[in-house]
């Protein structure tokens, strides 16, 4: 589903680019993790087929079609969703009508139901209360289901997510991991995470580290 | 259109900052209105002052052109005394002149002087019995060189005197358009408690000129010269309480069979004060100008204009200062909120949302704010403007009085019926009009409207000015720390 071709990246300097010369293909209906050390730059790899900036070197592609082609705008609004560590929500909203304003951004096929998004919501174990407070007043663990509840009612078939347990506990992250592999697998998303937790990465079908500006596919 | 609820939910949520915004703009946009308020307040006045202040043209006899003609007579033939010949108006030019749009009436003057024959004159300490040739119009036939003044008018409500309020009808009433060809007289108050005369008695004068024949005259009012108008009087004439009022056809009488129909001069009343120019230009061309000219008198008018072309022009920079400051403001506080919401708009721009709907949600915020804002604007600015407007009036008098009782040319310079125009005093007289002069603030639907405009205006300028920084941010640099 996503292709990438001979992509490299580097900030400022050219001849030491963070990866280069990367092809990879990540399919629908599989989980990835990504691993790596500190400043190996996950991170940045995944800004890329994010649609959050442009590749220095090389090409991503998404079912043949170049980003590019397709605009990193209109990609991020109907092919990709992302699920940061932090700020993923509308501070301003309650749970709910943060699930329909990215409905509405998206033009999800469930854009404007409320039910469907309660739905969600109590799927992911926020009650109907939490779904109407603000998320301020949520934990962080309820913030990033909420997080993960957005990215299950649009209808993007790419979903990434860079340290998505990063601030949770150890009960939240299984929590969170499991929903990621039910995007993955009852959805049919492509789902590609990147993590430095090995426990994290295990649960997930497929383990890639980045190392000397590789993606090396773990067994 | 989600970004409507998106600025409905972050104005709703964020009630404190909104309501901090909506002080701020309130106090903007109280002083646009206030500014406003001053100008419209002042367009209004300015056009009241043309109603109530006027202007007037006045016929007169040609002096320059008489005084020409003696100089030029004095040398060719070797006359002992030079005598300068001044022609009376005729009142049929005048009613020709009268026939012009924009004159509304016209007053005609007639001076002279009679004897005093049953009664006494009054007598100032300085001038007593002094003969008393130049009035205070310094206009009058050559030959009269009576002890009382005759001021024949049309009406006694239509001369300077009386219509700037420094003279008073006390008892009875003035002389008016119904007086003509009557013997009827408005002696002046002290005349009248000297000589024991009060409304309803008779009193005889005697002609200066001619036959010198005793005429009856009956007192119809008493009016009561201001102090002003004697210090206004040239040093030589007589004093004010010996001025009379009659009909102008009364004066005539006195001055002689020829006289009929004539006037010492011909006030027009200017309509438009605006238009006194062009009434003297087409007036003009229908008199003879060898013999008479035509003299305008619009200085009431200019004090008044120029006093509220300041309150206009300070009004218009309070607007443009405020709304300029106001913008800067706003577009700081959204350059700030931006800043601070930045997370807010990665998010947006993550998910592919389109800058302009950004834009346009921050717009509908603060528009909504704005909205608040006017309506609190358009109960406060009325106070502030009001409390504005009387101080701007005030000051703005005290300057025009200052200036023109600098440039206010000595009394009598030009011949127009009594009183004179522009003496130091009625230049007074003029600047407390312009402060009499209220500025009536009230708070109109066009006022409104053009407020919301600025406010309108305010808040899309500011918002484009601040849109920058949404342009610019990188959801990257901002999401990805
Ligand atoms: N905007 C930037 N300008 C310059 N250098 C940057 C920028 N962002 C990141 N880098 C550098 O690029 C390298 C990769 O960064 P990146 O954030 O992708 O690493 P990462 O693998 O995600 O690290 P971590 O596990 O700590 O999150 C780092 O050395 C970082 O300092
Ligand atoms: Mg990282």
């Amino acid at each position: 589903m996503l292709k990438t071709e001979g992509l490299g990246y580097w900030y400022q300097d050219k001849d030491q680019p963070l990866f280069q010369g990367i092809d990879l293909e990540f399919d629908a209906g599989q989980s990835y993790a990504i691993l790596g050390h500190s400043g190996s730059g996950k991170t940045t790899f995944l800004s890329l087929i994010a649609g959050l900036d442009q590749p220095k070197e090389g090409d991503i592609k998404l079912n043949e079609r170049s980003l590019k082609q397709i605009g990193l705008t209109n990609f991020r609004r109907h092919d990709v969703s992302i699920v940061f560590q932090a700020y993923n929500l509308f501070t301003y909203m309650s749970p709910l009508n943060n699930l329909l304003t990215a409905m509405a951004i998206t033009d999800a096929a469930h854009a404007g139901d409320k039910a469907y998004a309660r739905q969600v919501l109590s799927d992911l174990g926020i009650s109907t209360d939490l779904a109407e407070r603000n998320v301020q007043h949520l934990s962080g663990g309820q913030q990033q289901r909420v997080a993960i509840a957005r990215t299950m009612c649009c209808d993007a078939k790419l979903v990434v997510a860079d340290e998505p347990t990063g601030n949770l506990d150890e009960d939240n992250t299984k929590e969170v991991i499991q929903q990621f592999q039910k995007i993955a697998h009852e959805q049919g998303k492509c789902v590609i995470i990147v993590t430095h937790e090995p426990d994290v990465a295990s649960q997930c079908d497929h383990q890639f580290r980045l190392e000397n500006k590789q993606f090396v596919e773990l067994a | 259109m989600n970004f409507f609820k998106r600025a409905w939910l972050n104005v709703w949520a964020k009630k404190g900052r909104s309501v901090l915004l909506i002080l701020v703009s309130s106090a903007i946009l109280m002083f646009v209105l206030a500014g406003l308020l001053i100008r419209s307040a002042a367009v209004k006045a300015t056009s009241q002052a043309k109603a109530d202040v006027g202007a007037t043209v006045t016929l007169s006899a040609n002096r320059q052109a008489a005084f020409k003609k003696m100089q030029s007579r004095t040398t060719s033939s070797k006359s002992s005394r030079p005598k300068m010949t001044l022609t009376p108006v005729k009142l049929s030019d005048a009613v020709k002149v009268a026939q012009l749009s924009n004159i509304s009436s016209y007053s005609v003057t007639s001076s002279t002087s009679v004897n005093a024959s049953s009664y006494e004159t009054v007598s100032t300490s300085t001038g007593m019995g002094s003969s008393n040739s130049g009035g205070p119009g310094g206009m009058k036939s050559a030959t009269s060189t009576g002890d009382t003044q005759i001021d024949g008018v049309t009406a006694t409500s239509l001369t300077t005197g009386f219509s700037n309020k420094q003279s008073k009808i006390t008892k009875g009433r003035g002389i008016t358009a119904a007086d003509k060809n009557t013997n009827n007289v408005v002696v002046e108050k002290d005349l009248a408690s000297q000589n024991n005369l009060t409304v309803g008695d008779t009193l005889t004068v005697k002609e200066a000129t001619g036959d010198k024949d005793k005429v009856k005259l009956k007192v119809v009012g008493i009016y009561k010269a201001s102090s002003t108008s004697s210090s206004n009087a040239s040093p030589m004439s007589t004093d004010p309480a010996n001025t009379m009022y009659t009909s102008y056809t009364l004066a005539n009488t006195f001055k002689g069979s020829k006289y009929a129909g004539t006037a010492d001069s011909v006030t027009f009343n200017v309509s438009n004060p605006a238009k006194v120019s062009s009434v003297k230009t087409a007036g003009k061309k229908l008199i003879n100008t060898s013999k008479y000219s035509l003299s305008t008198d619009d200085a009431s008018y200019q004090t008044v204009k120029a006093s509220m072309d300041n309150v206009e022009g300070f009004a218009n920079k309070i607007v443009w200062l405020v709304a300029i400051a106001g913008t800067i403001i706003l577009a700081l506080i959204v350059i700030l909120t931006i800043r601070e919401r930045r997370f807010e708009i990665g998010v947006l721009l993550s998910l592919g949302e389109a800058r302009w709907k950004i834009i346009a949600q921050f717009f509908t915020e603060m528009l909504m704010v704005i909205v608040v804002a006017v309506a609190i604007a358009g109960v406060g600015g009325k106070f502030v403007g009001n409390q504005l407007g009387s101080q701007l009036v005030s000051q703005s008098a005290t300057t025009t009085q200052t200036t023109s009782s600098g440039t206010g040319q000595p009394g009598g310079g030009e011949p127009s019926g009594n009183g004179g125009s522009g003496g130091p005093g009625s230049t007074g007289q003029m600047a407390k009009q312009a402060t009499d002069m209220k500025i009536a603030v009230t708070v109109s639907a066009v006022n409104l409207a053009e407020l919301g405009g600025f406010g309108l205006a305010i808040t899309f300028l500011s918002i484009m000015i601040a849109s920058g920084g949404i342009l610019r941010l990188e959801p990257k640099k901002v999401l990805i720390s």
